[in-house]
Formats: C-alpha cells, sequence, structure tokens
C-alpha cells in the first residue's frame, strides 16, 4: 500500500508541477466560455449593416419595418425575464409587455409600461435607408463599397438592397456579401406574412383569423404515468427531469474525465520507458502497486481538475442565481438530490471507478510500448474511435434515455460505464442492472490483466508497437507461414 | 546457523523467441565477497542479473535471493543499479534519491538525511536541488548509483556501473565499491573491462555467448590459464632443449622463447637453469597474466572476437 501511495504520490505531483497542467486546467473553462458566448459575442459585435427598399408602393416596405420591430420586441420581452422565458414560461412583466403592446404601444412604450430595466434598442442589425438610386445597376457601385451613403454613423457602404420589381411580381435581394443570410430571412419573413395576408383577403377572411387560431390552441400538458402508490401528482417537474439531466451530466463528466487525462497516462508511461527506468521500479515495487499508484495519480488529477472547475462553475452559478431568479437554489438542490439519490449516485460511482479503470489500463499498456508519442498515436487511434462511440449515444440519450440502441450497446462492457449511468433514470429492471455491472466488473478485471501483460512486455521485454502489429500480424490467416 | 547467499542461480536459462539469451547457468555469490560478472557485449550478464532479481522470470531454472526466491521482501536487502541508465528528469537528485529510498522502506526523514549525506559524499551538495535534466551525464549516472545505495543494501548489484564514467570517475566508483564492502556489503557487478575486476574481485564469473565459461577466484582463473616467462637469448642458443629435461615446455619466435611454468614452478628456477646452462641471455620478462587472456584462452575464436569487438566499441564512444 506505501508504495502504490508513493508512485501515486510522486506521479501526481510530477503532474500538477507541469505549467501545461495549469495552463489545461485555466485555459480550458475560459475556452468552454468563449465557445458558449461566440455566437451571441459575434451577434453583438456584428457592426450595423444599412440596406435600402425600392417598391413602387410600400407594402413589402411596411412589412419588412414590422419584421425588425417583432424581433426588437422579442428581445425587449426576453430581457424581462430571461429565466422564464427559458423555461418556456411568461412572468408578470412579461404578460404587462405583452398588454401594452396589443394596445398599440411601441416597444420601448410597452418596456417602460412593464418597469423592464432600460435597455439600449437598437434598431437592430439592420437599418433600412432611402434608396440612393432607383434601380440595380445604378445600385450597384454602392453595394460594391465604390460608393458611400450618408448615415448617423457618417458615410457607409451599403450592405443591401430589396427590389421589387414594378408590376409586383419578383422581389431581388441585392447584396455584395450573401454568406450573411439573416435580412434574406427578415424578408422571406415578410413575404410570407404579405401572401398570407393576399390570400385571406381574397377568399373574404380576415388575416387575423391565424393569429386568432394560434391564440386559441391548447397545450398539450406532459403528464408523468405513476404507480397509483406515489402520492406525488402527474404533473411533470424538475424532480422528474432533475435525473436524466444528471445522468447525462455524469455520462459526460466520466467521458471527460477519461478523454481529458489519457494524455497524461499515455505521456507518463512513455517518459518512464524512454528514461528506462523501470527495472529500478521494477525491483523496488511490485507491477501490480505501480501500475495501480500511476492509475491513482492521474485519478487525483481528473478529481483536480473536476474539483476545480466544479466549485468554479458552483460559485458562477449562485452568482448568476442571484441576479436571475430566487428559485434557483430550490432548483439547484432539487438537481443535487436527484444525483445524491442512491439509485443513481451507486451505479455510477461503480461505473465510475471500473470504468476509468478499463480505459486507464488500456492508455498505460499503450504507453508502456512506445517510446514516443509519435509512435503512441498510430495505436489510439482505434481507441479514440472506440471513445467517441459513448459520446453520440450521449445524443440519443438527451432525446429518448430508452432508445432501443442504448439498451443494446449498455450490454457491451467498455460501453457500460457510460451507458448504464444514462439508463439509470428509465428505472431499468434491476436484474438487468447487476448483470450489466457484473459484466462490467469481469471485463475491466480482464482488461486490466491483459493491460498488466502488455505493460509486462513493454516495460521489460521492449515490445513495442512493431510487436503489436506483429501480433495481430500473425492473426491473418496465411500471414503466419508467409513471415 | 549461517545465513543464507545473498545469490544463488541454479540451471538459469532465458529464451528470447528463438534465441537463448542464458543457458543453464549456475553460480553462487558468498556473504561479504565482490564478484565480478565478465564477458563482452551480448554474453548474457545483463539478462543472468535481471532474472537474479526476478525482473525477467528463467524459462528454465530458478534464481534466489537470501535463500528464497525474489520477492519485494528479500530485495529490499538489494540495491540495483541497471544496464540501461534512467532517472526523472524533471525532478531533482535529492528528491530522486528520496523517492527510491522511501520505495525500499526508509522513512520519509531517514530517507532525506541519507539523500543528503550521500549526495555530499560525492561531491553532488551543491547539485541537490537541480533538476536531474540540467545534470552532466556523469552527474547523473552517480546520482543514479546513490539511489541503489541508499538504503544502505546488503547486497548491491551493479550492471556495468563504470560504463559511460570517465577515468577520474571510473577511479571514484571503484572507491566506492570498497568503501561500500568495507561496510558489510557484498557486491555483484558486471563489466567488459576485466581490469576493475582485476583490482576488486575476489571471484569472477564469466561469461560467453549465454553460457558459463569460468566461474572462481582470481588465483584459479590466472592458474587456468597457465603462467609464462619470455627470454631473450642471443646466437641462436636453443633454451627448449636446457629446459625440457627439467618438465619445462618452450617455444621460440623471434630469438625469444616463450617457457610454461607447470604449477608449483615459478620464473626464477627457469632464469637459474638457463644460467646454469650458460644461456647469453638479453631478456627476462615474466608474463603478466590479464583476465583478458584467461578469457581469450577459455572461449572460442568468435567469443574471443566478441570481446574484442565490444572493446573496440569502447574506444570509439571514448
Amino acid at each position: 500500500m506505501l508504495s502504490t501511495y508513493l508512485v501515486a504520490r510522486r506521479d501526481y505531483l510530477g503532474y500538477v508541477t507541469a505549467w501545461g497542467f495549469w495552463l489545461g486546467l485555466l485555459l480550458t473553462p475560459v475556452l468552454l466560455g468563449i465557445g458558449i458566448l461566440a455566437p451571441s459575442l459575434a451577434a453583438s459585435s456584428q457592426p450595423t449593416r444599412y440596406f435600402t427598399i425600392i417598391e413602387t408602393g410600400d407594402e413589402f416596405t411596411k412589412a419588412i419595418r414590422s419584421e425588425l420591430d417583432s424581433i426588437a420586441a422579442e428581445l425587449a420581452r426576453t430581457s424581462l425575464d430571461p429565466v422564464a422565458t427559458l423555461q418556456g414560461e411568461e412572468s408578470e412583466r412579461q404578460q404587462l409587455f405583452d398588454e401594452a403592446r396589443q394596445s398599440g404601444a411601441t416597444t420601448q412604450e410597452a418596456l417602460d409600461a412593464a418597469g423592464g430595466a432600460p435597455i439600449e434598442l437598437t434598431l437592430g442589425d439592420f437599418v433600412e435607408v432611402p434608396p440612393p438610386a432607383r434601380t440595380a445597376e445604378a445600385l450597384k457601385p454602392y453595394l460594391l463599397g465604390q460608393q458611400l451613403i450618408d448615415t448617423p454613423e457618417g458615410p457607409k457602404p451599403l450592405f443591401a438592397a430589396l427590389v421589387v420589381s414594378e408590376d409586383g411580381e419578383t422581389i431581388e435581394y441585392w447584396s455584395e456579401n450573401l454568406q450573411s443570410r439573416a435580412l434574406m430571412d427578415i424578408s422571406r419573413a415578410a413575404e410570407r406574412k404579405i401572401a398570407e395576408e393576399r390570400i385571406f383577403t381574397a377568399a373574404g377572411v380576415s388575416s387575423r383569423l391565424l393569429d386568432d387560431a394560434r391564440d386559441a390552441r391548447r397545450d398539450v400538458v406532459a403528464q408523468r404515468a405513476r404507480p397509483t402508490s406515489d402520492a406525488a401528482s402527474s404533473e411533470v417537474t424538475l424532480s422528474d427531469q432533475a435525473p436524466f439531466i444528471v445522468s447525462i451530466a455524469m455520462a459526460f463528466a466520466l467521458w471527460f474525465l477519461i478523454f481529458s487525462v489519457i494524455n497524461y497516462l499515455l505521456m507518463g508511461t512513455i517518459e518512464e520507458r524512454s528514461n528506462k527506468i523501470f527495472d529500478s521500479l521494477l525491483t523496488s515495487v511490485s507491477l501490480p502497486s505501480l501500475l495501480a499508484g500511476k492509475l491513482l495519480a492521474v485519478l487525483a488529477l481528473a478529481l483536480t481538475l473536476m474539483a476545480f472547475w466544479g466549485i468554479g462553475s458552483a460559485a458562477i452559478g449562485m452568482f448568476a442565481s442571484q441576479q436571475l431568479s430566487p428559485d434557483f437554489a430550490n432548483n439547484a438542490l432539487t438537481v443535487l438530490g436527484a444525483a445524491l439519490h442512491p439509485s443513481l449516485i451507486v451505479p455510477a460511482v461503480i461505473s465510475f471507478i471500473l470504468g476509468y479503470l478499463m480505459y486507464g489500463s488500456l492508455f498505460l499498456a499503450l504507453g508502456s510500448l512506445c517510446d514516443t508519442i509519435q509512435e503512441a498515436q498510430t495505436l489510439m487511434t482505434p481507441l479514440i474511435v472506440l471513445l467517441m462511440v459513448p459520446l453520440f449515444m450521449l445524443t440519443f440519450a438527451i432525446s429518448d434515455a430508452q432508445s432501443p440502441i442504448i439498451e443494446a450497446m449498455v450490454w457491451i462492457p467498455v460501453f457500460t460505464p457510460f451507458l448504464l449511468i444514462l439508463r439509470m433514470p428509465t428505472d431499468p429492471p434491476m436484474i438487468e442492472v447487476f448483470a450489466q455491472l457484473g459484466l462490467m466488473a469481469v471485463a475491466a478485471a480482464l482488461i486490466l490483466y491483459l493491460a498488466t501483460r502488455v505493460y509486462r512486455a513493454g516495460a521489460v521485454h521492449g515490445a513495442g508497437v512493431a510487436d503489436v502489429w506483429a501480433f495481430f500480424g500473425k492473426l491473418i490467416p496465411g500471414r503466419k507461414a508467409e513471415s | 546457523m549461517s545465513e543464507a547467499r545473498p545469490l544463488e542461480m541454479i540451471g538459469a536459462t532465458k529464451w528470447f523467441g528463438n534465441f537463448r539469451a542464458v543457458n543453464a547457468l549456475d553460480f553462487s555469490v558468498e556473504n561479504g565477497s565482490i564478484v565480478g560478472f565478465l564477458g563482452p557485449n551480448g554474453a548474457g550478464k545483463s539478462t543472468s542479473l535481471r532474472m537474479a532479481l526476478g525482473v525477467l522470470s528463467p524459462d528454465f531454472g530458478h534464481s534466489n535471493l537470501f535463500g528464497a526466491p525474489p520477492s519485494l521482501t528479500n530485495l529490499r536487502r538489494v540495491g540495483f543499479l541497471p544496464e540501461e541508465r534512467g532517472l526523472y528528469k524533471k525532478m531533482t537528485p535529492r528528491q530522486t534519491i528520496t523517492y527510491f529510498a522511501r520505495l525500499k522502506g526508509l522513512s520519509n526523514r531517514d530517507a532525506k538525511a541519507r539523500a543528503d549525506e550521500l549526495l555530499d559524499m560525492m561531491g553532488l551538495g551543491e547539485f541537490a536541488k537541480t533538476r536531474v535534466s540540467r545534470l552532466s551525464k556523469g552527474m547523473s549516472q552517480k546520482v543514479q548509483i546513490l539511489c541503489a545505495l541508499a538504503h544502505k543494501p546488503d547486497f548491491l548489484i551493479l550492471d556495468e556501473p563504470f560504463s559511460g564514467l570517465d577515468p577520474v570517475n571510473q577511479q571514484a566508483l571503484e572507491a566506492l565499491i570498497v568503501e561500500e564492502h568495507q561496510r558489510g556489503a557484498t557486491i555483484v557487478f558486471s563489466t567488459h573491462v576485466m581490469e576493475h575486476a582485476e583490482r576488486l574481485c575476489q571471484k569472477i564469473v564469466m561469461m560467453a555467448r549465454g553460457r558459463k565459461v569460468f566461474d572462481g577466484t582470481l588465483d584459479e582463473a590466472f592458474t587456468a590459464l597457465g603462467r609464462a616467462v619470455k627470454v631473450g637469448v642471443a646466437n641462436g642458443f636453443d633454451l627448449s632443449q636446457t629446459l625440457a629435461p627439467a618438465g619445462y615446455s618452450a617455444e621460440a619466435e623471434d630469438g625469444v622463447w616463450r617457457v610454461n611454468l607447470p604449477q608449483g614452478r615459478d620464473a626464477q628456477d627457469v632464469l637459474r637453469l638457463a644460467i646454469n646452462a650458460g644461456a647469453p641471455i638479453t631478456s627476462f620478462v615474466p608474463e603478466e597474466a590479464r583476465l583478458r587472456d584467461v578469457f581469450v584462452s577459455l572461449v572460442s575464436d568468435a567469443e574471443a572476437q566478441d570481446l574484442a569487438d565490444t572493446l573496440a566499441s569502447d574506444k570509439e564512444a571514448a
């Protein structure tokens, strides 16, 4: 035990004193945050774009203006209570906002009426300007930036022009930049409304009829079928959803843990192999203790990472809860309760341990066969592919944790650690759970045994990547005789 | 009851695929001795020592450390310097020695104290907190030797300890081996430079191409070689006729006679007989026996060539 601890301690300190560890620790959340915020940052940093409309009448122009106003109103409404909007609910202030809008108030007036915090309601990303010319041909120099238009920000190029033909039959969208499709989408939405209005009017029906129909629709309320002995009502609450949310988070955490630490396992073992230190170690510590120490060190490293990120996320969450909604803390407690429920936490912990053992020992064995990371990469590819499968399964589980493909693949031991966690909230038969846990334990023991043998072959006998290919080559019929 | 021998190998055989690296090796090491394990590269020395320690399992035969198969319990009494040198590059010498001492059972405090003591002893005190990656090759090698000594082992196994060291450090290492022996340690070291064994060992084991070719004391080795004296004579004097009646054999080459000395006779007897016979002696040189000659005399030409090749590659490396 002491030697296992000493090996684990040395390896752990070796990892955490490397600058790469701290770089990863600090950069990962930063990069993750940038990834999450990138779309909204990109949107908010987008410059105002000026467009013009050329048409004989003003039907299309009005429809475009109405669309842009609707977008601004939706933004203002969301800003009144983002949490309620996310949850698909409607707060009191949002109801006030809607009432004001229905009585003909502008967006800004409705926002004031609802007591919203003052927000800067720009005209959106797109600002309409009078047409500097009347034909598409004449507008080209403006669209290409060869000539500029007057704007409140000073002279600017024209971003786009919408040209409605004189007979009203066609609408052309002219722009030098056709990658940005937002204004085109707004134009199409405006035209759809005009067409609806026209058809309804022709049929002698008010166009309000469609809006009324939308408003009159009944909601389909999800109800959970529970045993009659269950005192809870059939209403679907966060308590019902929490186990699924937690199981997906746990499965992803296990996946992320394994994926984020395999490099450490690989690099550590490759370093020892290239340093030729195994003989000294193996006369001081048994091979199982050595492997156990290494696996523990990297597990501790992974837990350090997760603790750091977990505490950071919790702190941000608490801060956010104070800013956003008083119910946030209650919701967080509900989720925590689901996470700690024995039916989820016990299989999760077992899956966590066995999954880490399986994959950790595989990567240790792989590292023991390689002198360089380049060599390791040739062997890593199949394992990375293997690791990607559960990640795809996670996306299935989000929509349907009882998907037949998940129910089938959970029996494959290398996927069981991730998929069993995902299945637990669906209350699978206990006999199945025990069978899958047992199968996973047997597979983990087998992989550990084989990995130990490979590790010994690599570390002690100097077996390398070429020996692995030679081994697989012999399995191909006819190859042995040739060699 | 006397303590079990530090090492016994009985019929130890190791195959790597179709190649037999060690063939039925028998030898033992007595308590308190210094044993040289000699032979050219590829003779099977390292494989034998790795089998002795249990790092490799013999395919046939077995080895015992202190009367029992190798285990972590009896390995705690052993210090090992492997042939392939390796240290953790990011650790300091002090951390490294402490780590290995702790793995061998020393407490944290004792291990640190021992590391400091050894580093000072070897003149590495000022580098105690320098990363190993910044040390010279010689310094790194010293650190690794200190790792083997850190827990004051009863039995030291050093695989090619002199390789890679400059002459000054080789001398320092010889002194260290003597010091450890005086402390009471039994020592086995392998080398292909036989002069080290001549200076340090009471007993030697010679290996060639996986088989043991000699196992005995230095005296026995030189006896096996047979001693000789070279006598130069003038005027074509036939020394063989003079010495044959007394039981000596002699061969001439360029006016110099090489006279073999039978057991129990020495060079002075030859000189006396030659003078009495009136031989016109121009030179008289008793041959100094070398272990290299013993080795060459015991092995085939191909095996002798292995040693020549090994020594030649050493010179190239130097």
